[in-house]
């Protein structure tokens, strides 16, 4: 029913040009229609839609215009996987790249961009971003903005924020009183995604080589015994925690530091000045900076897209210095292009740019379809390894071993 | 005939011989022609695999590629091929042509040539994804039927073991040859059936059999099933002969050009003096993930044991599909001949009326639940994964493997060095943790939403409405945030409930740390959740009672507790029962609260079953196993049903 | 009969038992008022102090934000099309409701009252259908609501899947009911001419109403509250449902719980104000019937 009058604006305009008598070439050129499917929410809606409308005020000559809804993040990777491949879906759309392995391996819902890229665009982006959109040397999508861990602090309680884990300590214990509930630091260590900056510090990793899980290898442990050493000797965390807890704490208070993402901002209260800085260096060995993951929101064309040049023109607008600019100012989001920090406005911030930086040493988070089968041994491990019921070893070699044993479900020879 | 062979049965004889016959020929025909296509099919990989060989090599020189490629299509012009391309992949260069209509070559592929592109990337991927794993999961060879009854074949060139470029060759497809005259077969199969009818005719005329006693009927019915299945019988070992030969003369055939794609090859080669091996083997003759099939020598002879192997698993195939048409075969005839086709129409007409109003209900289960449901049991017995999507389910059928994998693993203590402990991944702790929590659940909201039903309908009590709408409230809000207060409420330094044990005087307790405790935290959350809703149901269900009765049983002396024992639970017992049951379904797949509060906490020991079906299909992509995990779920709520049935003969009621 | 004294009394006792288990039962509630009313994000956790007193205690567990604000409930109802959700899914668990409790009452009339071959097997069919662990089935449900019978973006594909969701329940539940209503008169009616159906709207509905009430409460709730599946189906913002707008506060790595509390108030008010609703019938007593023995 929803198309009826675009069909009789069509068909009337065939009429039109019968009656014109067919003297000029007729120009019944139908309007496409992208529809862009994302999942932002508040000013980071305010500043996609305000892009779009950029766009298609640009393109309405060409006749596109992009559509676009908003999908809640908890319902979207199901509406993507139920609806894409039954060409049912958009012909953009921006997700995370958690799920792009699993999404190539499936054959069914991104189209490969290599065809499309030249340099100039390619060149455009933070390397680092690019290559959390590669999978198996090739690359499915553009890009869009990225998030990953900093220090967060409150500017009344800490004056300068510290440099070198040392410091931390220091300035941490000096808040910590367990009793009243203080505590110098809080983040969500027992989660795997936020333990990897250490992790990654000590040089762990989840996959190597290729997509081979290797949970339990020595880097990891090691950077789980530092974890306990924060826990257990400098005490200066609290238990349990949560993301409700960490926000909580610093929301009261309670604590002047988290390690947190820029999704956090958006939850401090309006009365606390915060500052952001790049995460401390780690002492003990030999002041190797700490490396959290990145997530990148890439801006993916869908496979089964019947405007799939439309679309990457619209996927390189989206992702040019100029609509990369309304996202920073106006979402408040970080950009994956490089451009866009070297403007005065975002490079005279110092939360973009304290987050800008961390960005130089974080690294992607694997894509690998097999990463969505370790985050449950994985946090498994975690939680026994900070409540004390088994040793990092022990822990992760059984988070290993399940993790093994999943994968050799998923991969057998035809 | 009347005498000996009844109408139905005769009937049923006819109809069931009539499609067994349609079907086996539909499947000796599906048979035939996958066979058919399958040559094609390998005829095309031979001769792309052979090219691909040519063009790695003039790669490998590096001398003037672009003019030796030319050259070499043109000659491999000469073999039975409608076009061939030849693609690098870096740079997307078309080094080579022989398509119509791809214009001045060499050249960059154009925009809308990008799928060309993406084919060979596609490829690539599949050589380095199967080498990395050393398994073959990915095909490595592309083959696609064209609209035009073209064969498109796409094969991988590779230089230093990587993939450089590849092939690509528009094969004209033949039609198959069509398989030996089925005529003979038919012939007989009806022979026999006919033979039976004249011997019936006759007998029945003598009065040999005599349609007296009740069990003749059956030895009818015996007597045609047995003839129908002769019948079938005769037709599918004469076909399957049929289709043995027919194979045989496609592999010759496939040698045959085997030997010309050689000589051809030779040719080039010679020409450019490039380093060729020796062929020993057919070493082109490979399915799509390039394996080897070993089916001819490389020399135009075929391999019996090669060959054997591929004939036996077809036969095993179309036996299978022959046992399925002679049991459908013997269906319908029993269908029919029994007379239950009769009885199922009577019975559709004479209660027509019950149906008409149970219909509607009916079809809106049967197109929402039962699709969906059969879909996940046929899932079930297949090994779909993500990385097979959109392979036919028939290709991935394992059987049973799925629930032995689960139901056979009965590890649950392992030993370790601190001496024996859970194993809380095994199904059957999972089981027994589901079973704790659905009765542990089900009995604190009964009881609980009992009781309040109970008081709030004691007459005369004031603010009843007040009461029960700040009761329901747990129900109405929605639980994602209650859940999750719930969780807060257990923190160990920050949760409310700590704080009060505190506050008497007690030690803070870790909650989620414990597996005990930890279940109590799921428990506490779900009884909250669910006892509203029992409240409501039995408040509906009280009013059923009349007060007389109470009267009558308070004149005879009966007590509270025998005024509830034999006259407010038997009459609750039609709602109660349903709403015992569907909760007992409900709380067994409840996947929020377990998800929300505890996270299955510690170290998974408190997952239960739908939780694990969950991670299983949506964190390891293995839904094949998923969709098992789950029809064991069903299996266990199905059987528990109809036991809470039959004890409770609830649907004996009013019947 | 008792006297009246200890009527009064029990009815004390009953009242003090009634108003704690009910400051319980609202407790954790409290809390989401609290958060709705605090103008602020997080989920609030208790404030202690050093050396808490009983009543530092006291004070950390009662569910009293700090300030009092109504931004949380402005900001939802403005900062999206939030009282158009709240249409659409009344529209939708209404029709849920209808649809479900009407198809519902039919079918339990029928294996109530009527005797036909495989009527076991069909009541049973209601319950099995209940068993099949829905999560893994969304793929095949979106599969023929949108792509088979083209209901996606549209009401009716929820209210269809909703009310199949629902009425396996309303069927046995109303089943049960009908049976303790005495065939007698029915009997008495077909006597006087009536044909089935009217008996069936005349007399069987008005005198299951507390039954029906129940389901339509019921029916109502499996409709309001499902985000996932309403997510799926449509294609439009517009036309999502209450529960879907929800989400969006605390989807991914953002939870704004401020707003999913002030949110989550504003959507059980239908609920609470249908139930009080309801409640009369509920209650209505069931006297002209009579319990078969």
């Amino acid at each position: 029913m929803e198309s009826l009058p675009r069909n009789k604006g069509i068909v009337l305009k065939l009429w039109i040009c019968l009656l014109a008598g067919l003297a000029l070439p007729c120009q019944v050129t139908a309007q496409t229609v992208l529809v862009v499917w994302h999942s932002y929410r508040g000013q980071e809606k305010v500043a996609f839609e305000k892009v779009v409308e950029n766009f298609n005020r640009a393109n309405a000559l060409r006749k596109i215009s992009v559509t676009t809804l908003a999908v809640p993040y908890d319902a979207y990777a199901d509406k993507i996987t139920a609806a894409i491949p039954r060409g049912k879906g958009p012909d953009v759309f921006i997700f995370a790249q958690d799920r792009l392995g699993g999404w190539i391996e499936a054959a069914n819902t991104v189209e490969p961009l290599d065809f499309y890229l030249d340099d100039a665009v390619k060149q455009r982006f933070l390397k680092s971003t690019t290559d959390a959109m590669t999978y198996h040397g090739s690359i499915y999508g553009l890009p869009l903005n990225f998030k990953t861990l900093a220090l967060i602090y409150n500017k009344a309680l800490i004056k300068t924020p510290p440099k070198t884990s040392g410091e931390l300590v220091k300035l941490a214990k000096k808040f910590t009183q367990p009793q009243a509930g203080r505590f110098g630091l809080a983040y969500w260590y027992s989660n795997w995604y936020y333990h990897a900056a250490l992790m990654n510090a000590f040089g762990g990793r989840a996959f190597d080589p290729g997509p081979e899980p290797v949970l339990d290898n020595p880097e990891n442990i090691k950077s789980l015994i530092y974890l306990l050493k924060w826990c257990n000797t400098d005490k200066i965390m609290p238990a349990d925690p949560s993301t409700a807890l960490v926000t909580t704490l610093f929301n009261t208070q309670k604590t002047p530091m988290v390690f947190n993402g820029p999704w956090f901002l958006g939850e401090i209260d309006a009365h606390i000045k915060y500052g952001v800085a790049v995460l401390p260096t780690i002492d003990e060995i030999g002041g190797k900076p700490m490396r959290p993951w990145i997530t990148v929101e890439g801006v993916y064309i869908a496979l089964p897209s019947r405007h799939k040049e439309e679309s990457f023109a619209f996927a390189t607008y989206i992702t040019s210095v100029e609509a990369a600019k309304i996202m920073a100012t106006i979402g408040r989001q970080l950009p994956a292009n490089k451009a866009v920090y070297a403007l005065p406005e975002i490079a005279g911030d110092p939360v973009l740019s304290a987050f800008r930086k961390q960005l130089d040493t974080a690294v992607p988070m694997p894509n690998f379809a097999e990463m969505t089968m370790m985050w449950s041994p994985a946090s498994t491990a975690m939680n026994k390894i900070v409540k004390g019921a088994a040793s990092p070893e022990e822990a992760m070699r059984e988070a290993q071993r399940a993790v093994v044993e999943s994968v050799r479900g998923l991969r057998k020879s035809q | 005939m009347k005498k000996f062979v009844s109408m139905p049965v005769a009937v049923g004889l006819l109809l069931a011989a009539a499609l067994a016959f349609f079907l086996g020929a539909l499947f000796v025909d599906q048979a035939a022609e996958d066979m058919a296509r399958s040559i094609e099919e390998r005829r095309g990989i031979v001769q792309a695999m052979a090219l691909s060989e040519v063009v790695s090599r003039i790669e490998s020189q590096d001398t003037d590629v672009e003019g030796r490629l030319a050259t070499a299509v043109k000659y491999w012009g000469r073999l039975e091929t409608g076009g061939i391309r030849v693609i690098r992949l870096s740079g997307a260069r078309l080094l080579a042509s022989s398509m119509p209509g791809d214009g001045t070559i060499p050249r960059r592929l154009k925009m809308d040539e990008k799928y060309l592109f993406d084919l060979g990337q596609r490829l690539r991927i599949a050589r380095e994804t199967n080498r990395d794993e050393g398994i073959a999961r990915k095909k490595e060879i592309e083959l696609e039927h064209m609209p035009d009854n073209r064969l498109s074949v796409s094969a991988p060139y590779l230089v230093d073991g990587a993939v450089r470029g590849y092939v690509q060759l528009n094969l004209p497809q033949h039609k198959p040859a069509r398989l030996a005259s089925r005529g003979p077969a038919i012939l007989g199969a009806a022979l026999v059936i006919g033979v039976f009818f004249v011997l019936a005719l006759a007998l029945g005329r003598y009065g040999i059999f005599r349609p007296d006693g009740r069990g003749l009927s059956r030895g009818q019915l015996a007597l045609a099933a047995g003839v129908l299945l002769l019948g079938l019988w005769i037709f599918a070992v004469t076909q399957l002969s049929a289709l043995a030969d027919h194979r045989w003369r496609l592999e010759e055939g496939l040698a045959e050009h085997f030997m010309l794609v050689r000589e051809a090859s030779r040719d080039i080669s010679q020409s450019f003096a490039l380093k060729t091996a020796p062929i020993t083997d057919n070493r082109w003759d490979v399915d799509e993930y390039r394996r080897p099939l070993h089916i001819n020598d490389g020399h135009g002879h075929l391999r019996l044991k090669g060959l054997d192997g591929v004939q036996a698993a077809l036969f095993k195939e179309m036996r299978r599909s022959f046992d399925g048409v002679g049991l459908l075969a013997l269906a319908l005839l029993l269908f029919s001949g029994a007379g239950w086709a009769g009885r199922l129409k009577h019975t559709l007409v004479e209660n027509r009326e019950a149906y008409l109003y149970v219909s509607p209900a009916i079809i809106g289960m049967l197109i929402l639940v039962f699709f969906p449901f059969l879909y996940g049991i046929v899932l079930s017995f297949t090994d779909a994964t993500i990385y097979n999507t959109g392979a036919p389910l028939k290709e991935l059928w394992i059987g049973f493997t799925n629930y032995v994998n689960i139901l056979a693993d009965i590890h649950v203590f392992a030993r370790t060095g601190q001496g024996w402990v859970v194993n809380y991944q095994n199904f059957y702790w999972t089981l027994y943790i589901t079973v704790a929590w659905t009765v542990v659940n089900v009995s604190i909201g009964v009881s609980v939403g009992l009781l309040l039903a109970l008081i709030l309908n004691t007459k005369g009590l004031k603010l009843r409405a007040v009461y029960r709408v700040l009761l329901i409230l747990p129900w109405a809000i929605p639980n994602y945030i209650t859940a999750l207060i719930w969780r807060g409420m257990f923190h160990k330094q920050f949760g409310v409930i700590n704080q009060v044990i505190q506050m008497c005087g007690g030690e803070p307790v870790a909650w989620f740390d414990g597996v005990f405790s930890s279940f109590i935290t799921g428990i506490a959350t779900n009884g909250w959740l669910s006892f509203p809703f029992m409240m409501v149901m039995c408040l509906g269900g009280l009013q059923s009672i009349s007060q007389e009765m109470y009267e009558a049983a308070r004149l005879d002396g009966a007590g509270r507790w025998h005024q509830f024992r034999y006259i407010t639970l038997p009459s609750l017992k039609p709602v109660l029962v349903p709403a015992i049951i569907i909760s007992v379904v409900w709380t067994f797949n409840m996947f929020n609260i377990i998800f929300l509060v505890s996270g299955g906490e510690p170290a998974g020991s408190n997952e239960i079953l739908i939780t694990q079906a969950y991670k299983i299909a949506f964190e390891q992509y293995r839904y094949g196993y998923a969709a098992a995990y789950s029809t064991i779920i069903f299996v266990i709520l199905l059987a528990y049903g109809i036991f809470q049935i039959k004890m409770t003969k609830a649907t004996e009621a009013n019947i | 009969m008792k006297d009246t004294l200890t009527g009064e009394m029990n009815h004390i006792w009953l009242h003090l038992f009634l108003i704690s288990f009910t400051l319980l039962a609202v407790y954790p509630i409290l809390w989401v008022f609290a958060i709705a009313f605090s103008g602020n994000q997080s989920l609030m956790i208790a404030d202690i102090s050093a050396n808490p007193t009983f009543f530092d205690h006291l004070r950390t567990i009662l569910p009293w934000p700090q300030h009092i604000s109504w931004q949380n409930f402005s900001d939802v109802m403005t900062e999206q099309p939030f009282a158009r959700w709240m249409l659409n899914s009344v529209i939708v668990a209404a029709l849920t409701t209808i649809l479900g409790v009407f198809l519902a009452c039919t079918a339990a009339y029928s294996f109530s009252r009527f005797k036909f071959p495989a009527q076991r097997a069909g009541l049973m069919s209601f319950l099995v259908s209940q068993m099949f662990p829905g999560t893994l089935m969304l793929v095949p449900l979106y599969i023929i609501i949108v792509k088979y019978l083209h209901l996606g973006n549209t009401y009716w594909g929820l209210i269809m899947v909703y009310s199949t969701t629902a009425i396996p329940f309303c069927v046995w539940m109303l089943k049960g009911y009908f049976d303790t209503i005495s065939v007698e008169i029915e009997e008495s009616a077909i006597m006087d001419g009536a044909t089935r159906t009217m008996i069936f709207f005349r007399i069987i509905l008005p005198l299951a109403q507390p039954a029906i009430a129940v389901t339509a409460l019921f029916s109502f709730m499996t409709g309001w509250n499902e985000f996932i599946v309403a997510s799926l189906f449509m294609e439009e913002e517009i036309r999502y449902t209450a529960p879907v707008g929800l989400r969006f506060f605390v989807g991914g790595f953002a939870q704004q719980w401020g707003y999913f509390a002030a949110g989550s108030i504003i959507v059980s008010l239908p609920v609470v104000i249908l139930f009080m609703f309801t409640q009369k019938y509920l209650i209505s007593g069931l006297t002209a019937g009579g319990v078969k023995g």
